[in-house]
């Protein structure tokens, strides 16, 4: 741990956005030398991102890093701010992007290949940047890089489809980002600075509603990439239409990163904690609204972006409770939605493959004919409802602690909704792992499994399903670490500030 | 022998079963039986023994704590037993079938699940056992296919809510008391407030209540029983569902405590007579419409929910003698209705997985161990003197009676006429009357079937005719659930509101028995003749339709058929049609016309500025 | 004492039955303005078909008729005989259950004779049973309730000191629906469903000859003095007559006094069903159903309710 210790000691955080980015310039370049090559530049950028992001953990948790860009003090210049949710999500960001670009080396055959890994490294560049970055506008900047390379690769197979919703994710997209200048320009009208931690320190004093203005502009912006009900409009299309390792990433980090956004704006800068109990109401509501449309589809993935939908809503609910053990669990849940969704995409972007369809009939005994990638989406789905012993276990049973642990019926029946809501999953969940399993395939019952780069994706997420949903003490340190960053204003403020 | 050390030859035993058969099917098969005795072997060295053991699990700083007490024993050593039968069980009915590796782990994991629960010392991994056991027993369901997933689905979805219920108890005890120790609970629970108690006792009773198919909660099990594989059913009806019933005795008399329980509500509506009267109709209602069916499996499984209610009727009411009759009816039920549904699996075997009882007949003649254990079967399942049903049905009468509950009392005792009728046509349509022309051929069931029909059968003599023995044990839960000892002695029961003296009624049973047929021995002797060897009348008798099984009781039919009816699973089934089409409306607010999505963003921002100006939250 | 209860009740009740069976004949017989075979024609029958030639369908065939007539005879160490009670424990609930034994022996037999008839007759059987069981489980509960035992015994010893069931007010009701359904209990008309002679051949008894049938003859007659005495010893107070006895209890008289007491008002109730068989024709079996549980049922129920709110 010394050793490690001193590593990281060295280590810039700065890096974790400059790398990839570079690296995503530098693909044409690199493209000139080999074509070939190319799609091993994500794998070793978000292979180099994870070790960093594991390195620096140890001292983070220790004491947040402020980098100042260009030497400049705040609130004067572009600072990042690495905290521990910082890191916790730039680590979940490397670790899909790393697992999602070694699929993706088989899984990308067709199209602009080229484009795909550049867009694909600017989309996990500007998810990082927004989870690191002290300032509000280059957290926009950020959004933006991350919004626009995801409409990109929406329509990456270029079929009507994929144009069709990539445009209305584009339109949407659009407006919320406007929505998102305004309030910053809002806001810098206001207080005359861009940086979180002044603006957040500024606003104690403000008159509300000169602020509510800009907040609810925000959120709203913030809300459409974050999928809250009833502003995610766009992704049952997007996710549903985009490549599979494309939804893995949009499910299990994008929204999840917009989700970010929005609490890093109400917690750090606003303050909202009024507000709050409106957005618990909101995320049940989201919830139960994406389960019960992901209740009768019949297109997998437009399923699984339904129950992404769902997910988001459990985590606005567990955050918005607002105490020290709901925001623990919220970050968790985020966690296990991102490998258990990440999990299952992959792993269905082979069955697609494999039978040429969507259509969760057509997966009819693929469990013979794929076991692996069957018994991986298996898990997926086994942790996503929640059940012991993969990680949606620990994780929900956070979120229900947390709400049980608010004294008031009010919460009792909310909980029961949740749980409505859980048995919704349970149900379509398991429909679809009984057509694998169960449902006699017709024609060709040949074995042939997904290659050996989309099986190792996925036997990690699995591996690492498993081990949390057994260990979860192993990441709860930072759990709750994260947490009390989130609401600590005072904290962050006088750790930017001084 | 410690807990852990059973724990993990559970669990790693299933997984290596699995990869063994990748091996040889031969291998996989001997392991999975070891495994199986092994698991029996350790749990009777652990009799006795009380022990209590927490691991640092890492699970939110929560220890897993494994215990064995008399009462964790006693339900681990009939799940060890009953699931190395019914590995045995399944040698030869699972032979040439697909994915036998899958079912051996299915089998041996839903196995260590239930040791897992029993011997759980807390809530939390308590909660992790029972939902290992939930999705597994759902795969082992569908396992079939075709109608099997419409029951996997129906049983996963009543699970979910159940386990969701329990999850809404569990956490909320950890988060008054910060622990889920059951023990530290134990003393901690009892001095809550009335309301607290009674709404854990519900929340819980929701979950078990699922499991062990209290009416209305029951729907999950027929479909469940009749359309999973033959030896599972045995293994769910048998103990599997009987989870429920530990639940209860768990939450019941031993968190919340005898004395606390006792005394929740007022008058007629306090919460053991209201369980008390589920139990009844438990009893009545799914008896009666076990008269109406014509699957072999279905009519056992519609007896399952019925038998279930005398356990929730005996362990309801609180006494030391109506705890003894609970307990050892889950046990004794166990005894016989795997045994049942193994003389099923074996004439399935035989006839090609034919259970419809219409179509059967005769097959005494072909396969008489699976007759005797038909036989010893309903008998155990009626409550024949000298089975064990017997015993505990009597032990749960008596309480009914001495504790003023007649009419409890006639809803249990009608159920056992209700029962006879079925069973009689069952064990009829199976085994007596004419043999079909296509059976005349069939082999006698192989070995590994013979050996746990043989065992259980002996099992329901031996408990019928010497009670003592289970309820020793039984008597020793009591004890340490708090009740009075009962003054148990190795046939019977003795106290001063009349005694049991089992080992007498054997006595002269046999005597008589012995006495007559040597009288019939000495009648002028009767040659045996052949089926077609018969009166008819004059007439010539058809071959393979001089036999009356259809409609067996049909003027009875005609009059109750419109009353009995499964109006619950009508109900559940109309929600689930609701429920779809109210999933398929909200669908709907994703309309694909992005104009609508805009306006949704317009329309959000309006409603945030609405409740700013209405209620100034900021 | 308990000895000789044991071997005397079974062959008591074992010439009783034969003589009741005998008798009815003989009544029935000058009910109708016939002669009437002689009182020892069953015993006669009995032993020619011992005699006689028969054939047999199978193990359980044999097995399930021993099974029956055995059960028959324990049932009857277990009711009190007078003051004659070999075997006690258990109470009215092993009683109850024990009374299970002989119809499913029977029923097996039957069941593997492999002949229709048979078959209903056995199906017959056991939906008259389920028939009359919902009032007589009303009643015995009503019975069990009231004197707050599950012992025969105890039953019949309480009434020998606060007088007859029949009399007390609490248990008329239920004494009233037992007397409706004993017809029913003893197969005889309007009930004789099961056993319907010129329908069902008989009914189970269709494929016994010889032997067989003569075991069936007893075990019929063993059933028509269980059903009976079981009345005498719930409402008539077993042995007990106003008191007369009282004095010499425990006596060697007064067990042979009981005892003739007891089997006289087994007669008076005998001869009082015979008349209601002598004159009722036979009921479809779902008119049965429908009259068992409509008013012993309602009477039956009552009685309980009666005897609960009582206490």
């Amino acid at each position: 741990m010394n050793e490690l210790g001193l590593l990281s000691n060295g280590v810039n955080p700065v890096l974790l956005i400059v790398v990839p980015l570079a690296l995503a310039f530098a693909v044409p370049l690199i493209g000139f030398i080999s074509k070939k090559i190319i799609k091993y530049i994500p794998v070793l950028a978000f292979l180099f991102n994870l070790i960093i992001a594991i390195l620096l953990i140890p001292k983070v948790l220790h004491q947040p890093i402020i980098v100042k860009i260009g030497g400049f003090q705040p609130p004067f210049g572009i600072n990042l701010y690495v905290g521990t949710v910082g890191i916790l999500f730039s680590t979940l960001i490397a670790l899909a992007g790393f697992l999602v670009s070694i699929y993706a080396l088989n899984y990308i055959k067709e199209g602009p290949k080229e484009k795909y890994h550049i867009l694909y490294l600017l989309l996990l560049t500007g998810a990082t940047g927004v989870v690191l970055t002290g300032d509000i506008f280059n957290l926009f900047v950020f959004f933006e890089i991350l919004c626009i390379s995801s409409y990109a690769l929406v329509a990456y197979f270029g079929n009507r489809a994929g144009i069709e919703s990539s445009i209305k994710y584009l339109i949407q997209g659009s407006v919320g980002s406007s929505l998102l200048l305004i309030g910053i320009g809002l806001l810098y009208g206001q207080f005359g600075t861009l940086n979180m931690a002044d603006i957040a320190n500024q606003i104690q004093s403000a008159s509300s509603p000169s602020i509510f203005v800009p907040m609810v502009l925000m959120i709203t912006g913030l809300g459409v990439e974050a999928a809250i009900f009833p502003l995610n409009a766009w992704l049952p299309d997007a996710h549903s239409s985009a490549p599979s390792s494309i939804s893995a990433i949009l499910s299990g980090i994008a929204i999840e990163v917009g989700l970010y956004a929005v609490i890093r704006v109400l917690f750090t800068i606003f303050g909202a904690s009024n507000f709050l109990m409106f957005f618990v109401f909101l995320g049940v509501l989201t919830l139960l609204i994406g389960e019960m449309s992901a209740f009768s589809q019949k297109n997998i993935k437009r399923m699984l972006a339904y129950s992404s939908i769902g997910q988001i809503g459990l985590i606005v609910f567990a955050v918005s409770l607002n105490t020290q053990y709901g925001v623990s669990a919220g970050l968790f849940q985020m966690i296990s939605h991102t490998l258990g969704k990440g999990l299952l995409f992959l792993a269905a972007g082979y069955m697609i493959y494999r039978t040429a369809s969507m259509d969760i009939s057509s997966f009819e005994g693929i469990g013979k004919k794929m076991p692996y990638t069957s018994l991986a989406f298996t898990i997926g789905t086994f942790s996503l409802i929640g059940l012991p012993p993969f990680i949606g276990f620990p994780s929900k049973f956070m979120i229900i602690k947390a709400a049980l642990a608010k004294e008031g019926i009010l919460f009792t029946v909310l909980v029961g909704l949740v749980l409505l809501g859980t048995v919704i999953e349970g149900a379509y969940f398991f429909r679809v792992v009984q057509v694998i399993y169960f449902k006699k395939g017709n024609g060709n019952q040949e074995r042939k499994e997904a290659p050996i780069t989309g099986l190792i994706p996925m036997f990690i997420f699995a591996l690492l399903i498993i081990f949390i949903g057994i260990y979860p003490n192993f990441i709860i340190k930072i759990l709750n670490s994260a947490a009390s960053e989130l609401l600590n204003k005072i904290d962050y403020i006088r750790s930017v500030l001084g | 022998m410690s807990l852990e050390l059973l724990i993990i030859v559970a669990f790693g035993g299933a997984f290596l079963t699995y990869f063994l058969g990748k091996i040889s099917s031969k291998l996989r098969n001997s392991f999975a039986v070891l495994n199986a005795l092994a698991l029996v072997v350790i749990i009777a060295c652990l009799y006795g023994q009380t022990m209590e053991k927490s691991f640092y699990f890492g699970f939110f700083s929560l220890p897993l704590i494994l215990r064995n007490n008399v009462l964790s024993w006693f339900f681990a050593i009939a799940i060890s037993v009953l699931g190395a039968l019914s590995v045995i069980f399944s040698l030869s009915y699972m032979r040439n079938r697909e994915r036998t590796d899958f079912y051996y782990l299915m089998m041996l994991l839903v196995n260590a699940a239930m040791l897992g629960i029993v011997f759980s010392g807390d809530l939390i991994s308590f909660f992790i056992f029972w939902e290992i056991m939930s999705w597994s027993t759902c795969i082992l369901i569908s396992y079939n296919r075709g109608p099997a997933l419409a029951a996997g689905m129906k049983y996963i979805i009543m699970s979910i809510i159940g386990s969701m219920a329990m999850l809404v108890g569990m956490l909320s005890l950890y988060t008054t008391y910060g622990t889920l120790n059951i023990a530290t609970l134990s003393t901690l629970v009892a001095s809550s407030s009335h309301g607290y108690l009674l709404f854990l006792l519900i929340i819980f009773g929701i979950t078990f209540g699922i499991k062990n198919a209290v009416m209305p909660l029951h729907t999950w099990l027929p479909d469940a029983y009749a359309e999973a594989p033959s030896p599972f059913t045995a293994v769910l009806s048998g103990m599997l569902t009987r989870m429920g019933i530990y639940g209860f005795l768990l939450i019941m008399y031993v968190i919340v405590g005898a004395g606390a329980t006792l005394h929740l509500g007022h008058g007629f509506f306090t919460f053991n007579n209201i369980l008390a009267w589920l139990g009844a109709i438990t009893i009545v209602i799914p008896t009666f419409i076990a008269m109406l069916q014509n699957d072999a499996k279905k009519l056992l499984a519609w007896h399952g929910i019925g038998q279930g209610g005398y356990m929730i009727l005996g362990i309801a009411f609180g006494t030391s003698l109506g705890m003894a009759g609970g307990i050892f009816h889950t046990l004794n039920h166990a005894i016989y209705i795997s045994l049942l549904f193994m003389s099923v699996a074996a004439i399935q075997y035989r006839t090609g997985g034919v259970r419809d009882l219409n179509s059967l007949g005769g097959l005494i003649k072909k396969m008489p161990i699976a007759f005797i254990g038909g036989l010893l079967g309903i008998c155990g399942l009626i409550g024949i003197p000298l089975t064990n049903g017997f015993v505990s049905k009597w032990l749960i009468y008596k309480t009914l009676i001495l504790n003023g509950a007649p009419f409890l009392a006639f809803a249990a005792l009608i159920g056992t006429w209700g029962t006879i009728l079925s069973v009689y046509k069952f064990l009829h349509n199976i085994f007596l009357g004419q043999l079909p022309e296509k059976y005349k051929n069939i082999q006698k069931s192989p070995f590994s079937m013979r050996l746990p029909i043989i065992v259980l059968s002996f099992a329901i003599l031996l408990f019928g005719i010497l009670p003592g023995i289970p309820l020793k044990v039984i008597n020793a839960i009591d004890v340490s659930l708090g009740f009075k000892s009962l003054n148990v002695t190795l046939w019977g029961i003795a106290s001063d509101s009349g005694t049991l003296n089992t080992i007498n009624i054997f006595a002269v049973v046999l005597v008589f028995g012995v006495i007559i047929w040597l009288l019939f021995k000495a009648g002028r002797k009767a040659p045996k003749v052949d089926q077609y060897d018969n009166y008819a009348a004059g007439a010539a008798i058809p071959k393979g339709k001089y036999h009356y099984t259809v409609d067996y009781y049909n003027p009875f039919y005609r009059m109750a058929t419109p009353y009995l009816k499964d109006f619950v699973d009508v109900f559940y089934m109309k929600i689930a049609k609701w429920t779809q089409n109210l999933c398929n409306t909200v669908r709907r607010i994703y309309t694909g016309y992005v104009g609508n999505y805009v306006m949704y963003i317009v329309l959000f921002m309006a409603f945030l500025i609405l409740i700013q100006l209405k209620w100034s939250v900021f | 004492m308990q000895i000789w209860g044991i071997i005397l009740s079974p062959l008591l009740a074992l010439v009783v039955g034969i003589f009741f069976l005998g008798l009815s004949r003989k009544i029935m017989a000058r009910i109708h303005w016939r002669y009437g075979p002689p009182i020892t024609q069953p015993v006669i029958d009995i032993i020619k078909l011992f005699s006689q030639k028969s054939i047999s369908h199978g193990t359980i065939f044999d097995l399930g008729l021993i099974l029956s007539l055995a059960g028959s005879f324990v049932v009857i160490l277990f009711l009190p005989l007078g003051q004659m009670c070999p075997l006690s424990s258990g109470g009215l609930l092993a009683i109850l259950y024990l009374m299970l034994l002989a119809p499913l022996g029977i029923a097996l037999s039957s069941g593997e004779a492999a002949n229709p008839n048979s078959s209903i007759g056995i199906s017959r059987k056991f939906l008259l049973a389920l028939g009359y069981e919902v009032p007589l489980l009303f009643i015995l509960l009503a019975v069990m309730t009231h004197y707050n035992t599950i012992s025969l015994v105890e039953i019949v010893r309480i009434q020998s000191t606060t007088g007859w069931s029949f009399g007390s007010l609490p248990l008329l009701l239920s004494g009233i629906a037992y007397f409706l359904i004993l017809p029913a209990i003893l197969g005889i008309r309007p009930f004789e469903i099961a056993g319907a002679g010129q329908e069902i051949s008989s009914g189970a008894n269709a494929e016994f000859g010889g032997k067989f049938l003569a075991f069936s003859t007893i075990q019929h007659a063993l059933h028509e003095f269980i059903g009976i005495s079981l009345f005498v010893n719930l409402f008539l107070g077993g042995w007990s007559l106003f008191g007369i006895l009282e004095p010499i209890t425990n006596t060697v008289w007064g067990v042979i006094l009981g005892i003739i007491v007891f089997l006289i008002k087994m007669l008076i109730v005998f001869i009082l069903g015979l008349f209601i068989n002598a004159v009722f024709p036979r009921f479809r079996i779902e008119q049965a159903i429908k009259y068992l549980w409509k008013w012993p049922t309602l009477f039956a129920f009552i009685g309980l309710i009666v005897v609960v709110l009582v206490k």
